[in-house]
């Protein structure tokens, strides 16, 4: 894993973009695995394989596309940028079978995009969500923190793995709610998988670059989430 | 007996499906057909259909084996392709690159193409690669179903292949509608809940039909659902259903065992099919 460094500021932002209470929703999202839990098929005891395996499948989709969006941040020829922009997103929203997660990912893209845009005087934040709006494309949240992170001069290795914590966070934070699963015992948890983030991350490094090898294989929590609408009761959205 | 030096094979199948508006019909032109892969004739099916098989004469796919499919619908055509059996993944030799097939299909605006194969069955110590491109035009049509089996299992070959990849893009004038990429290699962890859980079969069911509303296909979505939420039977199969980004949606399965498997994806088929064509959905004749 290589070095970075980060400016003072750049690290305060950062800490705020991952922050669990920034107000774009994630928390009302559990991407189908509320339907595990729900439905049985998956406990406390399983989680954390679970979370491992589940993040070598997903998190490193996403940490790619991550990735690559904040790789677009440095082209300077703006209509190849938008263009590629909407191309990525297409592409995840095509990955993206499960219409619930789809949805929920190009939810929390588009709050995500339209909150730093009010934060931060970028106009390129502000014309990725036009040409999004007008091709009527999706903006996920992977490649849209990617982007941000380009744009804030944010390392591309440190804005990769800034998004992966956030995602590690919240599916714990999502486990919390779903499983008698205690705040000690979730911490350990989210301690022992920083190794994993990291080998996502180199991962994630070599697949941007060689993006005909992205592949994700999660045949049964696709289908839970499928199947969340079906639910009785539900306390997520996904 | 081992045949060190057997050589791989390349089979070629190119067709072309064109609706004669004379006679209402669709005809198949065969261009090209270069052994292992064959196809005997068209046999009219309602509606105006074509119905073929797609014939591997070896009788499965052979390590290095290198297969090209190339299907061509025509402005209005209907053409309906099934194998003759499962498709059978061969134990590969070591010096023998993986098998591959590749399918290119492309279905122009109103045309209709339903490919609707029996499972795939990967025997233990076979490589085998398998990527499928479909392009679909506007007013287009697709069924689309793929069934994978997790070997031999009477003769308790379980995931024992060493290396699967399965690639399947579906995208509509240019735009991508669907991507799986599935790279499996030994070893690996299928029973993990992340991938397959406690099942072992695994099926997909494309639907697509361009141009439809999106407000359509979520009450499709609704409709199908109920279907799956009836054919659903805990640790047994699992069924599921979700609109694509556009133009279609798609049924998946996982199932402990691969006996209901063929009749829920005919449910499916049924019900989608009268909903978007107003068509009975006839399964493709077998036996002669």
């Amino acid at each position: 894993m290589e070095c970075f460094v980060l400016d003072c500021l750049q690290f305060l932002r950062l800490l705020q973009l991952t922050d669990s209470a920034l107000p774009i929703g994630s928390t009302a999202h559990s991407f189908g695995l509320e339907t595990l839990a729900v439905e049985g098929d998956l406990n406390v005891a399983q989680l954390e394989s679970f979370l491992q395996d589940y993040l070598m499948e997903v998190a490193r989709l996403e940490a790619t596309f991550c990735r690559l969006g904040n790789r677009l941040a440095s082209l300077t020829e703006r209509d190849s940028l938008l263009l590629r922009w909407l191309e990525l997103n297409n592409r995840l929203s095509a990955f993206k079978t499960a219409r619930e997660s789809r949805v929920a990912s190009a939810t929390l893209g588009r709050r995500f995009l339209q909150l730093v845009a009010s934060l931060e005087d970028e106009p390129l934040l502000l014309e990725v969500q036009k040409a999004a709006k007008a091709h009527r494309a999706d903006v996920h949240y992977s490649p849209a923190f990617g982007l941000v992170g380009g744009v804030l001069g944010v390392d591309e290795t440190a804005t990769v793995l800034a998004y992966l914590q956030q995602s590690l966070q919240n599916l714990i934070f999502t486990f919390q709610r779903l499983l008698p699963l205690g705040q000690s015992q979730a911490s350990a948890m989210a301690w022992r998988l920083k190794p994993t983030l990291l080998t996502i991350a180199d991962q994630s490094e070599e697949l941007a670059l060689h993006p005909e090898n992205i592949a994700v294989f999660t045949p049964l929590p696709d289908l839970a989430s499928m199947r969340h609408p079906t639910l009785m009761t539900r306390l997520f959205v996904s | 007996m081992t045949i060190s030096n057997a050589q791989p094979i390349t089979g070629r199948l190119r067709l072309g499906f064109i609706f004669d508006a004379e006679i209402q019909k669709t005809r198949l032109n065969v261009y090209t057909q270069q052994p292992p892969l064959k196809v005997i004739r068209a046999f009219p099916i309602s509606d105006g259909g074509a119905l073929v098989h797609l014939h591997n004469v070896s009788g499965g796919v052979l390590g290095g084996d290198q297969l090209e499919v190339s299907v061509h619908v025509e402005t209005n055509a209907y053409a309906q392709l099934t194998s003759t059996s499962a498709t059978r993944i061969y134990r590969s030799q070591p010096h023998l690159p993986p098998a591959t097939q590749t399918a290119e299909m492309v279905v122009e605006e109103g045309g209709l193409l339903e490919y609707l194969p029996d499972p795939i069955i990967p025997f233990a110590g076979s490589r085998y690669i398998q990527c499928s491109r479909i392009e679909l035009a506007p007013n287009a049509g697709l069924f689309w179903w793929e069934t994978l089996a997790p070997g031999r299992t009477a003769c308790d070959e379980i995931f024992e292949y060493d290396l699967l990849h399965v690639d399947l893009d579906i995208s509509a004038q240019g735009k991508p509608l669907a991507i799986e990429r599935v790279r499996l290699a030994a070893p690996w962890q299928p029973s993990s809940l992340a991938r397959l859980g406690i099942y072992r079969y695994i099926s997909s069911f494309y639907i697509c039909k361009v141009g439809l509303e999106a407000t359509d296909w979520l009450r499709l979505e609704k409709e199908l659902s109920t279907i799956a939420q009836q054919l659903t039977i805990p640790g047994e199969i699992y069924w599921g259903v979700s609109t694509l980004v556009a133009h279609g949606l798609v049924v998946r399965t996982l199932s402990r065992g691969g006996r209901d498997i063929a009749s829920g994806l005919y449910a499916f088929w049924r019900a989608a099919k009268q909903a978007l064509y107003q068509w009975e959905a006839l399964l493709p004749r077998k036996l002669y």
